[in-house]
């Protein structure tokens, strides 16, 4: 069998042993890469039952068969292991971009994965076939710029590095693995903590082979950059520029005459950039004004990103008042990276320590990378929200000692001043007093501080699941579509495939168009905030959307811009093409596959996600235990002036109860899971080719009858 | 926007295509009265219709009519600059909201007209705002305003009260907490 795309070789490493071996990963095929294999290595070996932090949880790196190819957007690593802020520990997986997973697969490995617990801090050190567990404890209590630092010092400046900060060796709940300057994945840096795993360092000097000839190859390449939008596949501009027909001031396709990346030397104008331009592709997504506001162009170097990405979305800032409190000036983030810290700041960010107008600049740059360098999560913006709701409605001052409330600093919360951050990242990753169990996640809090159903029910709150987690692209994404797609992850959706059609910026009657051709019906999209009754169109957006945002993370393509289903090109009618993974896929490995027969490949390793919460849960009846939302979510909502807006009237995102059962119906239909339950059944499990987990699961009484 | 009669492309045309072409290339439209001065003798608006060039478009308004190529800019975005050369605020206003409430559909962020390419100075939207409130031409356009001051104009044409005053609200303060 060929490898061409994967490097056909996964590494394996046991810290409780210090042994390292080389498994074969195309006996794993079936589910792609990255996340798909990732969920079948933890079905295989990960016993139900199993805390987070024993050493029996494996943590899994994955790369796909797409990375590494130079496929457009394909830098993404995923991270797959049990979810600590999750009640029941359920699988999980979170993601970074960066270079790391690149550097795995010239290194000559498709995944890793980490399994039991080193006796004293250690890092693992990666040079193409040399694999060294290597001693860490002087690297330990560091943050995690530093510890990249010290592991550049041996590996030199081409290794990346993949580290956990203080947040993750205290195994917070809510911390993060990061790499390069701002790649975070949340959620699981407290994994890497329990195993005594201070950082990967990967240097690879190899290639990854793929199985057509260049021309052909170059070719798709191209096609595929003639149909890229800018991030989140936005494909009209910001600001009405003559090439465009359509503008819409929220996408992301910011760029325009006289707007500049303002610190860069000379300062670059972002300009027109008409979509048949490729040389301008990175200059349409200028990040830094768009997540900071206006004030963020002066100090703006570059747009920087991950591997083979041809969008750029971080934001490359230089804030010379950062010295001042002893930071790099160079800071870099994207999307909720600078959006978080400013929702633990509630209150807003005003004018402190004299830096008058940049304040909110200075301040937000302060906390990122306060969050980033000690590695705290905020599990998609919840933590500024959780702490929100205590502060206000008392519950600190009830179950803190009085002592330890007394001693926060909420005098700078209050008067907007950022040294806050400086307090609140430090208690939370140092696991400092009661107060910092608000990074143990939602659910957890609820439960130790009795917080009850004012707190899950509180629409402000945004919690979308009493499992403990928020909203992310839900109801506000395409009604049923969205508030669907959020039900059955087991931390925030993390799905982009729904949002980035919906949020392309087009007209809807465009889009009405392209989801007719995609999912059968234009019903299968109702214009934002007046969403229509649940459909089965709908239901086939929602398993379109979950099946390919898994495609993407196996492949590993990155979901903040795949899949293409519309492009910026009015000769093409604004059409894009979804095929295109399949297309690439073929070509780079060899084997031929469909649109079709790839989703369906993906279909069977959601599923198999699905089987693993079962057995997680020790339930089959996922309607019921776990694809609900809180109550919120289907309350009517009032307008301006305080009348109620019914369900299915235009200007409310509120969802039915009755309509979101049918519509949880359809999705199982559409799946093949069994329809009253939620859980898959023998024959769908049979069907995608995993009757072992059928059979596990009927031994353990957990299928459906 | 009517289009010119596809014939073949000779001089003395040539000149006037060329020089439409390259306003358009520089995001302008093309005055008739500037190509009168610039090519005095002849009868400009005749030798374009006689052009045959099928990219150039013509737009009558009451100022001056107005030459674009559509090589190079889209209608939409000559639609902008013809109501810009216009000079009639309220009418640029009140048409791009409706256009907008029409097309997307959605309400109209009002910062918009201070941008390019509308430039619209601060007072005079504030003061084109006030008599677009009362004009009843206008009547349909109305104002709401999302939870964090921003004001967004919308035509009661095609968007209802409620349904502008939430698309407002996601677009000002959702979109921005939900990245
Ligand atoms: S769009 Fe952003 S997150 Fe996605 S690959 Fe590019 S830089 Fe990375």
């Amino acid at each position: 069998m060929s490898t061409y795309g994967y490097t056909g070789r996964i590494l394996r490493v046991d810290l409780s042993s210090g042994k390292i071996a080389i498994d074969d990963t195309l006996k794993y095929k079936d589910f792609i890469g990255g996340e798909g294999i990732a969920m079948k290595i933890m079905w295989d070996e990960v016993p139900a039952g199993t805390h987070p932090f024993d050493p029996q949880n494996k943590l899994i790196f994955g790369s796909g068969p797409l990375c590494g190819t130079g496929v457009p957007c394909s830098g993404r690593t995923n991270i797959t292991s049990l979810l600590p802020s999750n009640p029941f520990y359920g699988v999980t997986s979170s993601h970074m971009g960066g270079y790391f997973s690149v550097a795995m697969k010239y290194a000559g490995w498709d995944m890793i994965v980490i399994e039991g617990k080193a006796p004293s801090p250690v890092w693992l050190r990666i040079e193409d076939d040399k694999v060294k567990i290597e001693d860490a404890r002087w690297m330990w209590g560091k943050g995690i710029f530093d510890t990249q630092a010290m592991v550049a010092s041996f590996m030199g400046k081409d290794a990346q590095v993949a580290a956990i900060g203080p947040a993750g060796e205290n195994m917070v709940n809510l911390s993060v693995i990061r790499t390069g300057t701002s790649h975070s994945a949340g959620g699981h840096g407290g994994i890497m903590g329990s195993k005594n795993l201070k950082a990967i360092g990967v240097r690879g000097t190899g290639a990854v082979k793929i199985a057509v000839d260049s021309k052909e190859w170059l070719e798709l390449n191209r096609f595929m950059m003639s149909i890229i939008g800018a991030n989140n596949q936005h494909v009209v501009p910001s600001s009405p520029q003559p090439w465009a027909e359509y503008t819409d001031p929220t996408s992301r396709w910011t760029a325009r005459k006289g707007l500049f990346w303002g610190a860069a030397n000379p300062p670059v104008e972002t300009g027109e950039c008409d979509p048949h331009d490729m040389q301008s592709v990175g200059l349409r997504t200028m990040k830094a004004t768009f997540d900071l506001g206006a004030g963020a162009e002066k100090y703006t170097v570059r747009m920087g990103g991950c591997a083979h990405c041809p969008i750029r979305c971080h934001s490359q800032l230089k804030v010379p008042q950062l010295e001042r409190y002893g930071m790099d000036p160079y800071v870099s983030n994207t999307c909720m990276g600078w959006s978080s810290p400013r929702g633990v700041m509630f209150k807003g960010i005003k004018e402190f320590d004299g830096h008058g107008e940049d304040s909110s600049i200075v301040g937000t740059a302060i906390g990122t990378t306060l969050a980033d360098d000690l590695g705290v999560w905020c599990n998609y913006g919840q933590i500024g929200r959780d702490l929100n709701y205590c502060y206000t409605n008392g519950v600190f001052k009830r179950v803190l000692p009085a002592e330890e409330y007394s001693s926060i600093r909420w005098d700078l919360l209050e008067k907007g001043d950022a040294n806050f951050f400086f307090d609140f990242y430090n208690r939370v990753a140092y696991k400092k007093g009661e107060f910092s169990h608000i990074a143990d996640g939602s659910y957890w809090i609820a439960q130790r501080w009795n917080l009850g159903d004012e707190y899950w029910n509180n629409k402000d709150m945004k919690l979308w699941s009493r499992l403990g987690y928020p909203v992310h692209h839900s109801n506000e994404a395409g009604g049923q579509v969205g508030a669907l797609i959020s039900c059955f992850s087991n931390r925030d959706a993390q799905n982009h495939s729904h949002m980035n059609f919906i949020g392309a910026k087009l007209p809807v009657k465009i889009l009405k168009e392209i989801a007719g051709e995609i999912w059968g019906s234009p019903a299968a999209l109702d214009a934002p905030n007046n969403y229509t009754p649940m459909n089965e169109y709908k239901a086939r957006f929602v398993k379109w959307s979950l099946v390919r945002t898994m495609l993407h993370n196996s492949l590993t393509l990155c979901n903040w811009m795949w899949p293409m289903a519309t492009s910026p090109l009015k000769e093409r009618n604004y059409r894009g093409d979804t095929s295109l993974e399949a297309k690439f896929y073929s070509l780079a490995t060899g084997i031929n596959i469909s649109e079709r027969e790839l989703d369906e490949a993906a279909a069977r390793c959601f599923t198999l996600m699905r089987a693993i919460t079962v057995r997680q849960m020790q339930s089959f009846d996922l309607r019921k235990d776990h694809d609900q939302t809180t109550e919120w979510v289907i309350h009517r909502e009032k307008d301006k002036s305080g009348n109620e807006l019914p369900q299915f009237t235009p200007g409310t995102i509120a969802m039915e109860k009755e309509d979101m059962e049918l519509g949880r119906t359809l999705v199982y239909r559409e799946f093949g899971w069994d329809e009253k339950t939620g859980a898959p059944t023998r024959a769908c499990l049979e069907k995608y080719g995993m009757p072992d987990v059928a059979e596990e699961l009927g031994r353990r009484g957990l299928l459906p009858t | 926007m009517e289009e010119m009669n596809a014939q073949q492309t000779a001089s003395p045309g040539a000149d006037i295509v060329r020089l439409v072409r390259e306003d358009s290339a520089a995001a302008r439209l093309t005055r008739l009265s500037v190509l009168k001065e610039q090519f005095p003798e002849m009868d400009v608006e005749g030798i374009i219709a006689e052009s045959g060039v099928p990219d150039l478009k013509k737009m009558r308004g009451k100022r001056d009519t107005y030459f674009f190529s559509d090589q190079s800019m889209t209608e939409a975005y000559a639609a902008h600059l013809f109501r810009i050369e216009e000079k009639d605020l309220l009418k640029l206003i009140a048409e791009t909201v409706r256009d907008e409430s029409q097309t997307y559909p959605r309400p109209t962020d009002a910062r918009v007209f201070l941008g390019a390419p509308f430039n619209v100075a601060e007072h005079d939207l504030a003061d084109t705002l006030e008599r677009l409130a009362a004009s009843p031409e206008y009547n349909d356009i109305r104002t709401c305003t999302a939870s964090n001051g921003a004001l967004y104009l919308y035509s009661s044409k095609y968007l209802g009260e409620a349904y502008a005053e939430s698309l407002a609200e996601w677009m000002e303060v959702g979109q921005k907490e939900n990245p």
